[in-house]
């Protein structure tokens, strides 16, 4: 049986098969284990280097990159990064879910406008969506206007930089990423499956509780994933938003690698978050895990 | 609390007023990037006038055009190199019903559970010992590794869902091997790789943490050149080439198309149980 470039054909595995399939899978194996698995591999070694005066890496094995680590310095980046991240997380899934079951919950037609609303801005250039909040919070700026006009300033007041402008952009960069996965799980669930549980006497939060979450739990896992693996890498906002006064891990590894030219302490921040992002995500995977086994 | 009779509960009003706040908050900055970016003053967020002065001197930028075809070009090569390499391994993965599929699919999605900037620091470390000098080529390649999980994504999705008796009534009408491909499934997947290549293209023309490791000089992108111009204050400038991407992004849409973006980000029509 030769092969066919279509699937569902059946036939015995011969070995024009397998080379074929082998021949067709290598550029992206290739890619994967030279350029991902291959360089990571590189970075966890690197970790355990020693390194000469200029800070380039001299082979051997040492645990003294990890040792470093334990400076209150680095160990507050660590814990601050992992409260941004889980914070803008929290925020996103929430605002993600009640965005979510808004447009689930609308006729067919109007879905797919509203699901237009959201596509743009999703599309739109990380780094435009970044400084547009400059021009929003800038003293003498429109919000400033606004407050103005309310009353809850007077003259010229800006909150850039800060670690709330820093926050908003983090949520706003990861907000429309967050939507989509949660609105798929939401999308085609028969009306009638939340009007009966109003008719046995559900209340609105039980409503939700009960019956809309559960479903809308793989969405959300989804949504944890990509929200929080990308925050915790995040450098760029907190340097135009925050002012760069309140590092994050991400700054951390970029002044490592590109001032300090200090690799193997770079490196091993940068086993550090894959560790604490793997821990994460396994938690994240019991604890879903245990609900599932409770509903 | 009363017994959920209501048709509309309190808390539906209140959360779906709360949704049409969050869709409108999304584009309170994007507006506020296009209405400026016609601001007479140099001040970027004090309006005083109307003006287009901003897009004349973004026109005659010569330093930031030069880092934009820079993008363009590595964002071209990224994207057709993922597209090529989605489509390969999924007509590839699709012949073998084996183990190996899953170890082959679990590496190829690893990039989107590593942060990026790990992935970046890791590119650099590899480059550094084999000595591989930074430029445009190790940018594609940075590019490629960030691009790849999403092209993949996207035409794997597609592929699944071809019908199977599609490739039999092919096989059975004579048409096997390439003619198979050309006749049969490239057209049914055009639609999808478009959307791939148009999803590849977009993520490494933003892209601004893996080229921050994998460039070189004389191969600075765009967003590179913006985000360091960025650090020494918002110029009217950078908000008037903020609204010519705005509207690059409004092309793209229109290019893919609201249903097929949809079935793209939110994975089709089908039900979830």
């Amino acid at each position: 049986m030769t092969s066919t470039a279509v699937p569902g054909t059946t036939g015995a595995p011969g070995v024009r098969r397998l080379a074929l399939s082998a021949a067709m899978l290598a550029p992206a194996g290739v890619v994967t284990l030279a350029l991902v698995v291959a360089p990571l591999v590189l970075v966890i070694r690197n970790s355990f280097a020693r390194t000469d005066a200029y800070g380039n890496v001299q082979g051997g094995f040492t645990l003294d990159n990890y040792g470093r680590l334990a400076d209150p310095v680095f160990l507050k980046v660590l814990g601050y990064s992992l409260g941004v991240a889980a914070a803008t997380t929290v925020a996103c899934l929430v605002l993600g879910y009640v965005v979510s079951y808004y447009v689930a919950s609308r006729p067919p037609q109007r879905q797919l406008g509203l699901l237009l609303l959201i596509i743009v801005p999703f599309w739109t250039d990380f780094l435009v969506r970044t400084f547009a909040w400059i021009n929003l919070l800038s003293p003498g700026g429109p919000v400033n206007s606004v407050t103005d006009a309310i009353g809850l300033t007077s003259g010229p007041a800006g909150w850039i930089p800060s670690q709330g402008a820093s926050f908003i952009g983090l949520v706003y960069a990861f907000l429309p990423t967050a939507i989509f996965p949660i609105y798929a799980s939401l999308r085609g669930i028969d009306p009638s499956l939340s009007e009966a549980a109003r008719d046995l006497g559900c209340g609105w939060w039980r409503v939700h509780g009960k019956v809309l979450l559960p479903i809308a739990r793989p969405g959300l896992l989804a949504a944890f994933l990509l929200v929080f693996v990308p925050t915790l890498g995040v450098f760029v906002i907190p340097v135009l938003l925050g002012g760069g006064k309140d590092q994050l891990v991400g700054n951390l590894i970029v002044t490592l690698y590109t001032e300090f030219r200090d690799q193997p302490m770079g490196a091993a921040v940068s086993v550090l978050l894959l560790v604490l992002l793997l821990a994460c995500l396994a938690a994240a995977g019991v604890v879903t895990r245990r609900l599932r086994r409770k509903a | 609390m009363t017994r959920g009779k209501p048709r509309v509960h309190v808390m539906d009003r209140i959360s779906a007023w709360l949704a049409r706040g969050v869709i409108a908050f999304l584009y309170v900055p994007i507006v506020a990037v296009v209405v400026l970016s016609f601001n007479a003053s140099d001040v970027t967020y004090r309006w005083t006038g109307f003006s287009t002065k901003w897009y004349a001197e973004l026109a005659g930028d010569t330093d930031l055009l030069a880092t934009l075809l820079t993008s363009v070009e590595v964002a071209v090569l990224a994207a057709t190199l993922a597209t090529v390499c989605g489509l390969l391994a999924a007509m590839g993965l699709n012949r073998l019903r084996s183990r190996f599929r899953g170890v082959f699919m679990a590496g190829l999605f690893l990039p989107l559970v590593v942060p990026e900037i790990v992935l970046g620091v890791a590119l650099l470390s590899i480059f550094g010992a084999l000595h591989v000098g930074l430029g445009m080529g190790t940018l594609v390649l940075g590019h490629l590794v960030v691009t790849l999980p999403y092209a993949a994504l996207i035409v794997f999705g597609a592929y699944g869902s071809l019908d199977p008796s599609l490739g039999e009534a092919a096989a059975d009408l004579g048409c096997r091997g390439w003619t198979a491909f050309r006749k049969v499934t490239f057209p049914l997947l055009r639609q999808a790789l478009a959307a791939a290549w148009l999803l590849s293209f977009t993520i490494s023309f933003g892209n601004i943490v893996m080229s921050t490791f994998t460039n070189g000089v004389g191969s600075t992108t765009l967003p590179l050149r913006v985000y360091s111009l960025l650090k020494g204050g918002l110029t009217p400038e950078i908000n008037a080439l903020g609204t010519l991407l705005v509207l690059f992004t409004f092309l793209i849409i229109v290019c893919v198309g609201v249903r097929q973006m949809r079935q793209v980000l939110t994975g089709g029509n089908r039900s979830p149980q």
